[in-house]
């Protein structure tokens, strides 16, 4: 005992094993140097409740996995914050300073040091023997650096998950902020496109009806132009839903407050709820909701997703609006009950031009989720089929809303 | 004497439709392609009503409609776009109409007559 067995826990610290294994190895090593016969590494879990038993060398008899966080001689280190000894006398169970510990039936001494660095209290090293054992303080002081050296492993282990976990997070993160950029420019390439069909359709539209006009009742060439004519007339109405989203117009933040936004959304579909019989549930959170926002362009936004919250409950149905503030961000919820969204078809409800409508461009969700972004802010979808879908929208909450204005 | 109309729109085909279709109806119409253009026309001729696009390159129709209110504060402005939503922001000042573009002209010519029969 002594610096053998400093060097080889040393050396453990280096290698690339797991901390089970490192805690093994580690027991291992001190049951080897001192006369215990059994050695646990006890690891208080993440909620402070309880020791759970993680490595252990040499058979133990009692067979205790855990311990409450302030139970048996671990809750006492706890408690002491420092190594605590115990010698059974005879065979009761209740030992030194009242420790009632079953781990310790059928050993007549046990040791236990605290696993711990500056802040942290990790757990307790736990060593039985059936004899009388006793150590030197040299032998004690080894032990204390070793407890040391474990606990680094702990606080290690802790590190790597963590990092492997804000590694795997921002992975996620960025997988998402990947596809939700993709479908900006998508959704603006869409508009983009729609916008420049429109003047040349107004112009084929406008000119086919002089050409009506010029050939005079009569002519056979009559119906073709009123074909042209017609075909006209739907690709404008297609046309209509997209209108509004500009190219190129960065949005202009300016504060303002979202219920105001809302109810002048809510407004202008007044007409199209009573003709609908669609009932109207307004959960608006008190007072104004302080946002950043390019008015009319969240206007667009939230205006698709009432279009489609109609289309889904034409003959009837329930529309729950509600506002509300949380951790910092402003949350619109938009709730249907027009049956849901067919579950194959959710993943592709923000790409541009698909739609399930006979009439639809396609291109309302995907407007709708590109002036969100540019507003900071995130839409999301829960869908229940057969009941309903909710859209939620979270905007960046402002509080200085008065101040601002 | 005949209504003089102001046409201003970047779209060739749109400038030629409206005027066929509008001198059809009786009036006089001239075209500018810019809103600089426009400026200019309106310095030279007699005008009594423009129909004025809002998206343009160059100067816009909203900067033309500004500067056209400044200077002759009675000349009555229609705007023409595919945005609807611009209602919100513009109906309510300045021009004296707001017309969505569509290839049936009914709405225009109807807006365009009310104006000017309003103004005899």
């Amino acid at each position: 005992m002594g610096y053998d067995i400093i060097e080889k826990v040393t050396e453990l610290s280096l290698s690339g094993l797991r901390l089970d294994a490192k805690l093994a190895r580690a027991a291992r090593f001190i049951l080897d140097a001192l006369p215990y016969e059994q050695c646990v590494f006890y690891i208080l879990d993440p909620d402070g409740k309880a020791f759970v038993k993680r490595a252990f060398a040499g058979v133990d008899k009692a067979l205790i996995c855990s311990y409450g966080a302030t139970d048996g001689l671990p809750g006492l280190v706890k408690k002491k914050k420092g190594p605590v000894e115990a010698y059974k006398l005879d065979t009761a169970s209740t030992v030194w300073e009242g420790v009632n510990d079953a781990g310790l039936k059928g050993y007549k001494s046990a040791l236990a040091y605290p696993l711990r660095d500056k802040e942290t209290f990790f757990g307790v090293v736990y060593l039985k023997s059936a004899r009388k054992a006793s150590l030197s303080k040299s032998k004690r002081r080894t032990l204390g650096i070793i407890a040391l050296q474990a606990s680094s492993f702990i606080k290690c282990a802790d590190l790597a998950e963590s990092h492997e976990r804000i590694h795997r997070d921002l992975l996620k993160i960025e997988e998402r902020l990947a596809s939700s950029e993709k479908l900006m420019a998508l959704g603006d390439m869409a508009a983009t496109l729609a916008h420049e069909i429109r003047n040349p359709l107004l112009s084929i539209g406008g000119f086919a009806g002089r050409l009506k006009k010029h050939l005079g009742p009569g002519s056979p060439g009559i119906p073709y132009v009123e074909q042209v004519l017609k075909e006209v007339v739907r690709l404008e109405k297609l046309m209509n839903g997209v209108t509004g989203f500009i190219k190129d117009s960065a949005v202009s933040l300016k504060p303002d407050d979202l219920n105001g936004i809302m109810e002048e959304v809510l407004a202008l579909f007044d007409d199209e709820f009573k003709a609908h019989n669609i009932t109207i549930q307004r959960d608006f959170s008190e007072g104004a909701m302080g946002v950043a926002a390019d008015r009319e362009q969240l206007k667009i936004a939230f205006d698709n997703l009432i279009v489609n919250a109609i289309q889904s409950m034409e003959h009837g149905g329930a529309l729950r609006i509600s506002t509300s503030h949380e951790g910092g961000r402003a949350v619109v919820s938009i709730a249907d009950s027009g049956g849901g969204i067919e579950p194959g078809n959710l993943g592709y409800i923000f790409n541009p031009f698909f739609t399930t409508k006979t009439h639809g461009t396609g291109l309302g969700l995907p407007i709708t989720n590109s002036i969100i972004l540019r507003h900071k802010g995130l839409i999301e979808v829960e869908n229940n089929p057969g009941v309903g879908v909710t859209f939620r929208v979270t905007l960046p909450y402002l509080r200085q809303l008065r101040s601002a204005c | 004497m005949r209504k003089r109309i102001l046409v201003v729109d970047d779209e060739e085909g749109l400038r030629l439709l409206y005027k066929e279709e509008l001198e059809d109806e009786g009036w006089d119409v001239e075209l500018a392609a810019s809103g600089e253009e426009s400026l200019e026309k309106l310095e030279g001729d007699a005008i009594d009503l423009v129909l004025l696009d809002i998206k343009m390159p160059g100067m816009d129709g909203v900067e033309v409609l500004r500067r056209v209110k400044e200077r002759w504060k009675d000349l009555p402005v229609i705007l023409c776009t595919a945005y609807p939503h611009y209602k919100h922001e513009f109906g309510t000042w300045a021009s004296d109409a707001y017309v969505i573009k569509s290839s049936d002209l009914t709405e225009l010519k109807q807006t365009i007559r009310d104006i000017l029969g309003k103004r005899q």
